[in-house]
């Protein structure tokens, strides 16, 4: 589904990645875990054609895509669905419109469009929240309208930036329900950035481990605890002495 | 002597205005070229139209009633001592239209409209709303961009001419009020001294005072970095450079035209 080979990212001087490479295959589920400012939000905006490499290939079911431009990737980006790590919901509309609006930039009618964005909204828990400013939301409400809004052009490879970040552990559960029934429904790709990593593997089967703009683990989320690289495991455990640094 | 320390200083700011420079004629580039063909959201720039110049229309007009008013008063003295009420309307008509009616709405509009456009785009900058759009395949300067150029472009031309009619009035009044000048009076006075040349030179100020506002707020906006401080700075920014803009072109067309 998505490759990257040999992926380098330099911006305003600073190396933000470097020889990352890494394939997702179609209908996975990929966890990127790591400190902050590790590079895990460069990776995945790298992913959804955001961000341009700077050396290395991005490649899309088998197509080099790197150095593309905006329009001609655009047919790309619409099989992307992408949640942020700052929801990045529109000011200038309500929770229905900005649900709504993949759909409505597709060119559906808006008959067509109303029901999709009920159903959405019931599915992730804000029914009755469709004529809501975004300013009107908790963090939680906000994840979970940004959510609806990455999933309901049913897109093939969905990209979660943080989509726990900031939100208590009753919720955190709730939300890493619904991205499991999700993808158990649609088959999706996804790949979820998160730092926590004890709410992460209980969605993801595999799970990378970027430090400092490198790849310094690949492998199934379920052996990560027993990871051989000391960062991974010092990282996974939250232990104070280890190699990372503070 | 000017010292190492200084001179790189200077040279720092230089490259750093020079990069604004070229980062704002990079952005007209795409703004033209997103406009050939003019495909463009129609209900934004309605949405824009509307609390762009609506909503700027009773500060504008208070503004420009004083302004003309203000001009009749510094002119008075002399008018009073020339016994030289004829000629009362064309010395307020005169500067209102031609310089103080654009340059003052111009520098309200950018306080006003320019600032509130900047922070918006910043703070949509830092919340990742721009990649949000880019996301869904959806060009940010087509979509957010041109339309707010074309709305500060229209509005400020629109409120210049609205402000250079009241501003006429409030010659009016306040010669009235102050010089015992009747209407009729005044009214002559403005309609056989100034030319619609005079009224068209303020005019295409407007224009191009609206296109320096709209350039230069949305350039400072979605260059944001910093989160909620970075958006003050380029709030400040883009007001001190649509006010020196504002300045430079007015000196320019004026002395083009001259």
């Amino acid at each position: 589904m998505i490759e990257l080979v040999d992926v380098g990212v330099e911006l305003g001087g600073a190396t933000l990645l470097r020889g990352v490479s890494l394939a997702v295959p179609a209908g996975a589920r990929l966890g990127v875990i790591g400190p902050a400012a590790a590079g895990k939000s460069v990776l995945v905006k790298v992913m959804a054609g955001l961000i341009p490499p700077t050396t290395g290939r991005l490649i899309i079911d088998g197509t080099d895509v790197t150095g593309w431009s905006e329009e001609k990737l655009a047919p790309v980006r619409a099989r992307i669905g992408m949640l942020f790590q700052n929801y990045a919901l529109y000011d200038f509309l309500d929770v229905a419109g900005n649900v709504g609006f993949p759909l409505a930039q597709r060119g559906l009618a808006a008959d067509a469009i109303g029901p999709r964005v009920l159903e959405r909204l019931r599915a992730v828990g804000l029914a009755g929240s469709e004529f809501k400013q975004p300013s009107q939301l908790s963090g939680g409400m906000k994840k979970r309208a940004g959510i609806a809004r990455a999933t309901i052009a049913a897109p093939e490879l969905v990209l979660y930036d943080e989509p726990t970040a900031g939100l208590d552990p009753v919720t955190t559960s709730k939300v890493y329900d619904l991205l499991r029934a999700d993808h158990d429904a649609s088959g999706a790709t996804a790949v979820a950035v998160s730092s926590d990593v004890a709410g992460l593997v209980t969605f993801v089967t595999d799970v990378v481990f970027v430090y400092r703009g490198q790849l310094a683990y690949q492998g199934p989320a379920a052996t990560l605890a027993d990871a051989p690289d000391p960062l991974v495991r010092q990282f996974v455990s939250g232990a104070l002495d280890g190699p990372l640094e503070a | 002597m000017i010292g190492e320390r200084t001179l790189t200083l200077l040279g720092a700011r230089a490259i750093a205005v020079t990069r604004e420079v070229g980062g704002i004629a990079l952005m007209t580039g795409q703004v033209l070229r997103a406009l050939l063909p003019p495909r463009l959201d129609g209900r934004e720039l309605v949405r824009n139209l509307h609390r762009m110049g609506n909503r700027s229309l009773p500060i504008v007009a208070l503004t420009a009633f004083f302004a003309g008013g203000l001009m009749v008063v510094q002119s008075a003295p002399f008018v009073k001592r020339l016994g030289a009420t004829s000629l009362a309307g064309w010395a307020a008509g005169y500067a209102v239209l031609r310089e103080i009616g654009p340059i003052l709405i111009g520098l309200m509009f950018s306080g006003r409209v320019g600032a509130n456009n900047t922070a918006e785009l910043g703070t949509m900058t830092v919340t990742e709303q721009l990649d949000g759009l880019r996301a869904l395949a959806i060009d940010p300067i087509r979509y957010l961009i041109v339309p707010r150029v074309l709305a500060m472009l229209i509005m400020l031309t629109a409120l210049t001419i609205i402000g250079d009619l009241v501003a006429l009035v409030g010659a009016a009044v306040v010669a009235y009020l102050v010089l015992d000048i009747d209407w009729r009076t005044m009214y002559f006075s403005f309609a056989d001294n100034l030319t619609p040349h005079d009224f068209f030179h303020g005019v295409y100020k407007s224009v191009a005072f609206g296109a320096a506002i709209a350039l230069t707020s949305c350039y400072f906006g979605v260059t944001v970095k910093g989160g909620a401080v970075g958006v003050g700075r380029a709030v400040n920014a883009a007001v001190v450079a649509a006010a020196v803009s504002i300045m430079l072109l007015d000196f320019f067309i004026t002395y083009a035209t001259a």
